[in-house]
């Protein structure tokens, strides 16, 4: 191993991982530097959690090299759980212990203890909200808490690397934006390396620094969400005008990447960022006496990503990022 | 090694605290026993009534003789059931926190089965202290060296539930291989009937059975009376126990997620 991986928290190289004859994970390279917050975005069943588990050394490869904080996952196991946190996809919590019982276990078992270890406790216990919980069974303990309650566990030894398997997965919506607000706190306030699966696009963008999309065991895109965006196109900005008359776009020509003309009087304007355009180019559609009856824009989704990539959508729920702007066109006109 | 040895106290103290937490556990471990001695031994010790009665059994009264016996049993039922809770928490995902965590693998599984042997042990100590009333012969000096038998069983076989757990996936199997083997062990231990009348192919059965010995041992210690040598006992329980051990910390440290 070269000097140039000391500076990354995790290297994985051609990763290959089969069950029998099903290959769940299939050549899978990628590195994540310190301090980063890395996401795998995928369907269920595209090798994702397969994946954390090589990595947090609870699965052996069987092909490729996997490094976790400067060590070999199959070489050296321990060296890499001592640096390692891990929240699960399922709860790995024992429901008959209390909270505080949870992490007191935990800590011993990392060979923390005493005082510092009661700090510790204490501590996660507050970042988390639960301090007030502390002495309740944790089979009492709801979806949300636990989930909670997990992320203090695997933060309470303070490893350098944090995985994260599907962490808002059967969470509703509210419980979810709150799980959020933990990670990004935990990742401003401890600087721990984060790496974490998911299958909600919305979570990926919310979170991540950087994504691989991955698909039956393969990694079929990687970079910042801006970038992958990119890769679906521009923002389109769509007009629908009255009375159009053939020839509309070169009215539009220099404020456009392409202009063009659609049935039902639309327009379609191809542009960088829809939201900076929208103005100008309703500007200079008043000038040019146009009455604009609607405008909308659509802007490239991680599903249009996906959906370019591999022609499905990456789940069954529609895109929730398609927002239409109608405006009524006399108060333009005034 | 000191993280070990922390890995190890707190395995073992959270299989104490969940027991403890676990009315139900406690009261059915200890209600099954009692039932034993109460409806089986009673009955048969005034069946057994007659003068000559006791030649049968060393000289000693029926319940003299039987508690040992269902002392052992007890100690050995709930070791043995001890490795349904690590089934248990492989479906209840807390497996994985051990697995990912640094501690040596053979110092958590040791903590645990330390502590479910602890349990048994208490359990058995139960049911002793519930006996005496009713079996007469027994020697409360002999508690003490008592103990350190259903120690050693309930770690044997602690180990050998873990063990058997870690194979198995489902709750369904493993409980079929504990009724498949538990009767057939306990009343091949010499814990109701003495081995000397046994038909030979039994006895055959009888001497490679762990059990007998522990019942042996503790009836020696706390009735003063044997087939074997007690420190042979002592011996056969504590190289089976070792096998146990090693055999699942072994086992444990090889594990990984199906």
């Amino acid at each position: 191993m070269g000097a140039d991986l000391d500076g990354f928290a995790i290297v994985v190289e051609g990763l290959v991982k089969r069950y029998g004859r099903i290959v769940a994970v299939n050549g899978v390279s990628f590195r994540v530097g310190y301090g980063e917050v890395f996401g795998f975005l995928g369907p269920n069943g595209a090798g994702k959690t397969t994946t954390i588990h090589v990595l947090a050394t609870l699965l052996r490869p069987d092909g490729g090299r996997v490094m976790v904080a400067g060590r070999d996952v199959v070489r050296d196991p321990v060296g890499v759980r001592r640096s390692i946190g891990v929240v699960f996809q399922d709860p790995s919590l024992d429901g008959e212990l209390t909270g505080y019982e949870n992490l007191y276990l935990h800590g011993r078992i990392y060979g923390l203890r005493g005082g510092l270890l009661e700090e510790r406790i204490e501590e996660m216990l507050r970042f988390v909200e639960l301090w007030e919980h502390r002495d309740r069974l944790v089979k009492y303990y709801s979806g949300g808490m636990r989930r909670r309650l997990e992320i203090a566990r695997a933060l309470l030894h303070r490893p350098r690397i944090l995985f994260l398997d599907e962490p808002t997965l059967g969470l509703d919506p509210q419980t979810r934006a709150h799980i959020w607000d933990y990670i990004r706190k935990m990742h401003r306030e401890m600087g721990v390396t984060v790496f974490l699966t998911t299958h909600y696009m919305e979570e990926a963008e919310a979170l991540c620094d950087r994504i691989a999309i991955i698909d039956h065991g393969k990694i079929i895109a990687e970079g910042t969400p801006e970038e992958l965006k990119r890769m679906a196109g521009n923002d389109i900005v769509y007009l629908k005008i009255r009375d159009v008359k053939p020839g509309v776009c070169g009215f539009f020509e220099d404020l456009a990447l392409e202009c063009r003309e659609l049935p039902g009087g639309r327009i379609a304007l191809k542009v960088g960022d829809a939201v900076k355009s929208l103005p100008g180019i309703l500007l200079r559609a008043r000038d040019k006496g146009l009455e604009v009856l609607e405008a909308s824009y659509h802007r490239p989704s991680l599903n249009d990503v996906f959906l370019l990539l591999t022609g499905r959508e990456i789940r069954e729920e529609g895109p929730m990022d398609m927002i239409k702007a109608v405006v009524m066109s006399r108060r333009w006109r005034r | 090694m000191s993280e070990a040895l922390d890995a190890l106290i707190v395995m073992a103290y959270r299989q104490l605290k969940r027991f403890r937490r676990g009315r139900a556990r406690i009261v059915s471990s200890i209600v099954n026993p009692i039932i034993w001695i109460v409806f089986f031994g009673l009955g048969w010790s005034n069946v057994f009534n007659f003068p000559m009665a006791r030649m049968i059994f060393g000289g000693l009264d029926y319940l003299s003789f039987l508690t040992p016996g269902v002392v052992a049993m007890s100690v050995f039922t709930a070791s043995f059931i001890g490795g349904i809770t690590v089934i248990w928490d492989k479906q209840f995902g807390f497996l994985k926190e051990v697995l990912v965590a640094p501690a040596p693998r053979w110092a958590t599984i040791l903590g645990r089965i330390m502590g479910d042997s602890v349990i048994a042990v208490l359990q058995g100590l139960i049911i002793l202290g519930l006996s005496f009333p009713v079996a007469h012969s027994l020697n409360p000096w002999g508690v003490p060296a008592s103990i350190l038998y259903m120690l050693i069983l309930s770690l044997a076989f602690t180990g050998v539930g873990v063990s058997l757990a870690l194979r198995i996936t489902s709750m369904e199997a493993f409980q079929m291989i504990i009724s498949f083997l538990m009767l057939p062990l306990v009343f091949l231990s010499g814990a109701f009937y003495p081995l000397k009348y046994m038909p030979d192919w039994m006895k055959i059965i009888a001497y490679v059975n762990p059990l007998t010995y522990t019942v042996d041992g503790i009836r020696y210690w706390l009735a003063g009376v044997s087939s074997f040598n007690p420190y042979l006992d002592l011996a056969v329980l504590s190289g089976l126990a070792a096998i146990a051990l090693v055999v699942a910390a072994k086992l444990f440290s090889r594990t990984a997620l199906d």
